[in-house]
């Protein structure tokens, strides 16, 4: 995979982003765009799920708590599951996670959903691109989960 | 005495009386003023200690599994919502279970009562008027002015499962359910909300009184307790605060009935319900669902419909 | 002897420069025991503090020591941060507490270090209640809330000023910058006089309790006792003498800390064996322990009750479980053939 920094203002930084993908559609779709030799930033972490219906909502929040800077969430198209309706029950849990998070204060760019199909290497890259910009943009995680090392101070 | 409590103790007493039920689970006289106590009613002489009135303020659900054998229950609108989504996903058997409604105008919020006339000494209710004599004065209030915060919003207040109905029901409004505690925070910008949260989840000790006081919350093993995966370390901060909450909170979206039972339990006065009303609103304008108002019928996250919205997708 | 507000004050805000200093202050959520850097930050007129000030030698969360490997090198560190600290306003029910809990932190094998650098390094500055709360029972336990033991210096709010009462060597260091003593009045002796005389009004007695527990260990009375408790830690955590605590590590990589964590008996996790067998695998073994500890093992172990009649854990209950008629009811409880 490419090994290449993303043009933003902070040149330096690079996010960590953890990615939770589905086996059979978005992973293929990572592994399609290293296959094709497209190239994308190296911010994300994979963590692949057999299923979006298998990402726990703990899943996000515990990347956060480790210093993640964002989270990627990636899964099978609406109606393409490979167990039929996990990406379905899943689709009800991310819009909830999402919209929580965004309602205790947390930017909304620091976590993304997207369906991404095997066949699509491309897309993948692009959506590891504009996901790593933007989290780029907000810079490092700020803290409202991140959890240093379980101290006892607060601040 | 009225008449309400006759009923509910004439009740109790014929269904231990007659062997239908082993305890009666509801409300006798605490002893703090303006507090109510669960109490556990096992024979019928029993049965003279049970009240009911506007201190009744804990979900009695929480009880039902744990306690064996035939029971039957006081219950109010939210305590028979939670019974309801109890049954949903099994947690009880129906035959078991003998339900007392009654319907409820609403509990108290003591915390706002202490704030104003410091620590209450004595307080009496009567005709919708509540008079306390407090460490630092005293004062009169309408109940309405005193009504939990819960309480104001509430859709439900008569029971939507009953084996026997104590008391009048409650006439109430058929309009869409209206979230403007929800929206007065959405309002607000990022950084400001994350501000309130950030002071909210500094008071919280992690006594979990409110995951335990919830009815909905049963797990075996709650995730806090789980220690493979680790999900939370030991600390007692806000960041692992937040944490807690927000799992808790997603694990009742769509299941949580609003009963204020957390809120209440809470002892350094979080508002958990901050979190919890933001994923009722949710689930009610996005999966136009509302938990626990009948016993058919599933918790939202355990369905789905090929046409939920999808928002929450990133754009591209 | 008696100190004018506004020379206690001075004196106060003079110590900012070498100790830290502990004061009741009024925040969102009732008295809270915090850090001050002036007597105008200090609550004058409270009850008692929400919370008991035993996190300030035994935190909720504490990290004990970190380590950290590289290669073959393992480093180990103490995480022990001392400092010199004052705790002001510290009511006789919770003075007394530290003391209980000081039987628990040493023994003649251990004394915990983490716990007795913070004790030693602290004077305690007792204010005596001019007002009682109806949850307040510490006359119970033969204290009082004018009771001056585990006070380092002992103070009487007489409005304007404090009648000063100096205790202990480490009482005598602070109270030597106290400038300006003056002989009480007799008006003030006598209100001096009152609120020494003063019980709490609700009362339990205590009398017969451990020996009657003596012979509860079976009895049915715990069987019903705890059928409304949630089993939440608010008892617990809001009481000045319990002291349970659980050791867990906190690793990631190559370096990690160990933390110390408060922990509860009312919580099913606290006996949880590594087997997954637990001993006390229902709320009516756990109340029984609560119980037992308080009023008998610990009477048993140390000569005293563990409890000190502050009324948190009645207040903070979410199910109104009284401690008060929990104790009533067990000396009350039929005995049953053992
Ligand atoms: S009840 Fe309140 S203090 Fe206790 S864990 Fe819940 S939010 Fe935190
Ligand atoms: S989360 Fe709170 S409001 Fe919701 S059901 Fe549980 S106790 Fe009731
Ligand atoms: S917080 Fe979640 S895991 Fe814990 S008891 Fe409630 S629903 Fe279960
Ligand atoms: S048991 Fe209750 S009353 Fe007794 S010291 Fe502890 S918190 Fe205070
Ligand atoms: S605070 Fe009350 S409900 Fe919670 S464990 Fe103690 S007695 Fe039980």
């Amino acid at each position: 995979m490419g090994e290449i920094q993303v043009e933003t203002e902070n040149k330096k930084y690079e996010p960590k982003i953890a990615a939770f993908l589905c086996n059979w559609c978005s992973y293929a779709g990572a592994d399609l765009a290293g296959v094709g030799r497209i190239q994308y930033p190296a911010t994300i972490r994979t963590i692949r799920v057999p299923c979006s219906g298998r990402i726990n909502p703990l899943y996000v929040l515990k990347a956060m708590a480790n210093g993640a800077d964002g989270v990627l969430v990636s899964g099978c198209h609406p109606g393409d599951c490979h167990y039929i309706s996990g990406n379905y029950v899943a689709r009800r849990k991310f819009a909830l996670i999402k919209s929580l998070l965004n309602h205790v204060g947390l930017e909304e760019d620091r976590i993304s959903f997207s369906w991404v199909s095997a066949a699509e290497g491309g897309r993948f890259a692009e959506v590891v691109k504009g996901v790593t910009e933007r989290v780029s943009a907000l810079g490092p995680n700020n803290g409202i989960f991140k959890v240093v090392d379980g101290g006892a101070a607060d601040e | 005495m009225n008449k309400i409590i006759n009923d509910i103790r004439e009740t109790a007493r014929q269904l231990l009386a007659e062997g239908k039920v082993d305890v009666v689970i509801g409300y006798e006289k605490g002893s703090l003023p303006l507090k109510a106590t669960p109490c556990f009613v096992h024979s019928s002489e029993g049965v003279d200690s049970l009240i009911w009135d506007e201190t009744c303020e804990n979900n009695l659900a929480t009880y039902v599994a744990k306690t064996p054998g035939k029971k039957a229950i006081v219950a109010k609108g939210c305590d028979s919502r939670a019974l309801a989504v109890l049954l949903q996903e099994n947690q009880i058997v129906r035959d078991d279970l003998y339900i007392i409604g009654v319907s409820c105008h609403g509990v108290i919020d003591q915390r706002k009562i202490g704030a104003e006339v410091g620590e209450i000494l004595e307080a009496s209710i009567s005709d919708g008027k509540i008079s306390v004599k407090g460490m630092e004065g005293d004062k009169e209030y309408l109940f309405t002015e005193v009504k939990d915060a819960t309480c104001q919003t509430c859709r439900y207040p008569n029971p939507v499962m009953e084996d026997l109905h104590i008391g009048d029901t409650i006439e109430v409004s058929q309009e869409a359910a209206a979230f403007a505690d929800v929206e007065a925070l959405e309002s607000k910008s990022d950084s400001e909300r994350q501000e309130y949260f950030k002071e909210q989840m500094s008071k919280c000790i992690r006594c979990y009184a409110c995951r335990n006081a919830c009815p909905l919350c049963y797990c075996q093993e709650c995730f806090v307790d789980c220690n493979s995966p680790r999900w939370l370390t030991g600390g007692v901060n806000r960041a692992e605060n937040l944490l807690f909450q927000a799992g808790r909170v997603m694990h009742l979206a769509g299941r949580c009935v609003d009963c204020g039972a957390c809120s209440r339990a809470c002892p350094q006065g979080v508002d958990i319900r901050a979190l919890n009303r933001k994923m009722t609103k949710d689930v009610y304008v996005m999966y136009n669902h509302e938990s626990g108002i009948s016993e058919e019928g599933k918790p939202a996250l355990n369905e789905y419909s090929a046409n939920d919205p999808e928002q929450f997708l990133v754009k591209e | 002897m008696k100190i004018s507000k506004e020379k206690f004050g001075q004196a106060f805000d003079a110590l900012v420069a070498e100790y830290q200093i502990i004061a009741p202050v009024s925040d969102a959520n009732g008295i809270a025991f915090k850090g001050v850097k002036s007597f105008s930050e200090v609550k004058q007129d409270y009850l008692n503090s929400k919370l008991p000030p035993k996190a300030f030698f035994f935190p909720q969360h504490e990290k004990l020591m970190s380590y950290k490997k590289e290669g073959k090198d393992v480093t180990v560190k103490s995480e022990l941060k001392v400092e010199n600290t004052v705790l002001f306003g510290i009511r006789p029910c919770d003075a007394k507490g530290m003391q209980l809990l000081d039987m628990v932190f040493k023994n003649d094998q251990y004394t915990d270090p983490y716990y007795f650098e913070r004790r030693d390094k602290s004077v305690i500055i007792g204010v005596a209640c001019n007002k009682i709360a109806p949850t307040c029972f510490c006359s119970s336990f033969g204290l009082s809330p004018a009771g001056s033991e585990g006070s380092d210096i002992f103070l009487i709010d007489l409005g304007d000023s404090y009648d000063v009462e100096v205790i202990t060597e480490k009482g005598k260091a602070v109270a030597a910058r106290f400038e300006a003593l003056s002989e009480l009045s007799a008006d003030e002796q006598a209100l001096v006089d009152k609120i020494k005389d003063a019980e709490t009004s609700s009362k339990v007695d205590v009398s017969t309790t451990t020996s009657k527990l003596d012979k509860m260990f079976n009895n049915p009375y715990w069987d019903t006792l705890q059928e409304k408790c949630i089993g939440c830690n608010v008892c617990s955590f809001s009481c000045p003498t319990c002291h349970c605590f659980d050791i867990s590590e906190e690793v990631r990589k190559n370096e990690g800390t160990r933390v110390r964590t408060w922990d509860a008996c009312m919580a099913p996790l606290f006996t949880l064996h590594g087997s997954g067998h637990n001993p006390r695998d229902n709320k009516k073994t756990r109340w029984r322990q609560r119980m037992m500890h308080k009023f008998n093992y610990f009477v048993h172990n140390n000569g005293s009750m563990s409890c000190v009649g502050c009324g948190r854990c009645i207040k903070g209950c979410p199910v109104n479980m009284d401690i008060r008629q929990v104790i009533d009811g067990a000396n009350k409880a039929e005995l049953v053939v053992e």
